[in-house]
């Protein structure tokens, strides 16, 4: 079991209707993730990074092939398991931080283990462990709009994180924060990497990410064009 | 961070929208309580008028009385009903009556009318229109055998003043013509002429005498309920005490008055449909906000949704948005309607320069001035059919958020 891939995409096509023309966004991709792996989908835009992203999210269906999580096959399950499944094993890492507006940078952190109904004051325990984790404890009670760039994206690694999912999916998660900023993050995300062994996948073109990530998966046109694992 | 708290802050992220959706429940409940109130006010003010014009809330009588009105027809025991009918809860009064038509004359004139024949001593006006409504001299007393009270239109055609002389001829009870004679004591004006110019008052002992009728005998009994709406309940009760008794029926005033029954049924039919079609047009407006609320919020669902919300509570979180704009309609609704029923409640709109003041409808004399009273139950069904309309209206929107994929909802926005 140990060896069990964490993700496994086999053969897996996604082809989108767009009108009357379909449009073939991931074709015949396959790819293996082990748990711990700190990698990045890379590739121009339309590659098929943020479709992938989704399939092994399990927000979106593969046209063909299979997409399975620590071994189960996401096509088996029915939209509540999904959920379940989303809730419990993934973390999101949005490109626009994408934190809910009416919520405190607190409340935004615990949304998840409100949702796995974690009693009140257990979660907010460890949600404030994890807001001192991303350097947040002292803001959390701001609410998104008093927060900059930087601050909104450590919360949402935070949203990430705080349930201990068996990997976190970020979507171009330095695409709209400063450098500085960005190295900040991409810090934080490589430190809980490598001290609590969360599994990351990126997708980026940003080249400060690539240049961290120990695995490049390189896409074009929807298909893998090499995949290059780095010591 | 419970969903009705997200739900609440969401609501209030737009004030201004979710102020005037909750305006629009609230003026629902305004045009609802306006229709209500001025409807219960009406039928409760038309159904005691009829009550007070000779029936009662409920009249207890001969089971053949109803359908062949003739003197024959009669309670023997009619005190001792009058007895047990007192001791019934929700009861206020009850009357022994002689109620039957008769031929008045005055002079060279005669008119055919309608005599209610009364105990002086056991009526009041607040059981007796007629009583009520004196304009000249009073009530016969116990001791006056000859005493009539008279409309006053039927005072003008037969030429009759306080003190004349009324012969009024009647079927007695074996079917013969019998004539009496009385003394105007007084003169009544309800209002309406065709009361006036019909109704008679007189003594029950003398109508008794001519009728043959036995001493404790009466055409029914008219009873007088505290509350028109316990007719029903109250009716049950009395025929239960009566089960026995094949010669006493017990009627409630929708039976004995089918046509001002009819006429107020009619009435509260096309007020609810009215009702229900300003809801209709209310519920409409708050269907679109909301469908526009979430249509804007799609991302934010696909996001939840990722996060591992489940449809049914992406669901439950606008029904609760739902609830609370209910909720905030329904206070608004109680904080623009409150003046405005005090005021009609207290004072309301005078039509008599539309209407006149002799307005009858059913039979029975209609308030030229609209005032609104609102039964317990009735505000309660406006309360709840102005939030269940707001949930209804909330439903589609909030299966539409839940029922899109995660996917489709982030590529929104």
């Amino acid at each position: 079991m140990n060896n069990m891939p964490l993700v496994q995409l086999e053969n897996v096509s996604r082809i989108y209707q767009q009108g009357k023309v379909q449009v073939a966004a991931v074709t015949d991709f396959s790819l293996q993730i082990q748990a711990g792996e700190f990698s990045v989908l890379c590739g121009p835009s339309g590659s098929g990074k943020t479709t992938i992203l989704n399939l092994i999210g399990a927000l979106d269906e593969p046209s063909l092939g299979r997409v399975l999580l620590e071994g189960r096959d996401l096509a088996l399950l029915g939209r509540s398991d999904l959920a379940r499944l989303r809730r419990d094993r993934i973390g999101f890492v949005f490109q626009s931080y994408n934190l809910n507006p009416v919520l405190t940078a607190c409340e935004n952190a615990e949304f998840v283990l409100a949702l796995q109904n974690i009693p009140h004051a257990q979660r907010r325990q460890r949600v404030m462990a994890v807001l001192a984790e991303v350097g947040m404890a002292e803001l959390a009670q701001r609410r998104p709009d008093e927060l900059s760039g930087g601050q909104q994206q450590r919360i949402a690694i935070a949203r990430a994180i705080v349930s201990r999912p068996a990997i976190v999916l970020a979507d171009e998660p330095t695409a709209n924060v400063d450098s500085a900023t960005a190295d900040a993050i991409l810090d934080l995300m490589a430190r809980l990497n490598q001290e609590q062994g969360i599994t990351f996948l990126f997708s980026t073109h940003d080249q400060r990410v690539m240049d961290r990530a120990r695995r490049l998966i390189h896409l074009r046109d929807g298909r893998l064009e090499r995949d290059e694992v780095r010591g | 961070m419970q969903l009705g708290t997200m739900a609440w802050r969401t609501l209030m992220r737009n004030k201004r929208r979710s102020v005037i959706t909750a305006f629009s429940v609230g003026f629902g409940i305004l045009l609802s309580v306006t229709f209500t109130a001025s409807g219960d006010y009406a039928y409760t003010n038309m159904i005691n008028t009829s009550a007070v014009m000779g029936l009662g809330h409920l009249s207890v009588e001969h089971p053949d009385y109803r359908d062949t009105p003739t003197l024959d027809k009669r309670l023997l025991e009619a005190e001792a009903v009058q007895q047990r009918a007192l001791q019934t809860p929700g009861v206020t009064g009850a009357l022994v009556r002689i109620m039957g038509q008769a031929m008045f004359a005055g002079g060279a004139k005669s008119v055919g009318g309608a005599f209610i024949a009364i105990d002086p001593a056991q009526e009041t006006p607040a059981h007796n229109i007629f009583l009520r409504t004196l304009i000249e001299g009073q009530c016969f007393s116990s001791g006056e055998e000859r005493g009539v009270v008279v409309g006053a239109k039927m005072a003008e055609k037969l030429n009759l003043r306080l003190g004349k002389k009324l012969i009024f001829t009647m079927t007695d009870k074996n079917g013969e013509l019998v004539s009496e004679l009385g003394r105007v004591s007084g003169i009544f004006r309800t209002g309406d002429d065709s009361v006036d110019g019909a109704v008679v008052l007189l003594p029950l002992g003398l109508v008794r005498k001519a009728l043959g009728y036995e001493p404790m005998a009466a055409s029914l009994v008219a009873i007088f309920l505290e509350d028109h709406r316990a007719a029903k309940t109250i009716q049950g009760k009395l025929v239960h005490l009566w089960a026995q008794s094949k010669e006493i029926t017990v009627l409630t005033w929708q039976e004995s008055q089918a046509d001002l029954a009819g006429l107020i049924a009619v009435d509260r039919l096309f007020n609810y449909l009215l009702q229900f079609l300003v809801g209709l047009v209310i519920a409409a407006g708050i269907m679109n906000t909301l469908l526009m609320s979430v249509m804007e919020r799609q991302r934010e669902f696909g996001i939840m949704m990722a996060l591992g919300m489940m449809p049914g509570q992406v669901v439950r979180l606008v029904l609760l948005e739902s609830c609370w704009l209910a909720l905030l309609g329904l206070a608004l609704g109680v904080v623009i309607t409150t003046p405005w029923f005090l005021y009609m409640a207290r004072i309301g709109l005078d039509f008599s320069g539309q209407i006149g003041t002799d307005y009858s409808a059913g039979g029975v004399l209609v308030d030229p001035v609209m005032k609104f009273r609102l039964y317990r139950e009735s505000a309660m069904w406006i309360a709840g059919a102005m939030f269940s309309l707001t949930i209804v209206a909330g439903i589609f929107p909030a299966f539409k958020a839940g029922r899109m994929t995660p996917v489709e909802n982030l590529k929104q926005g």
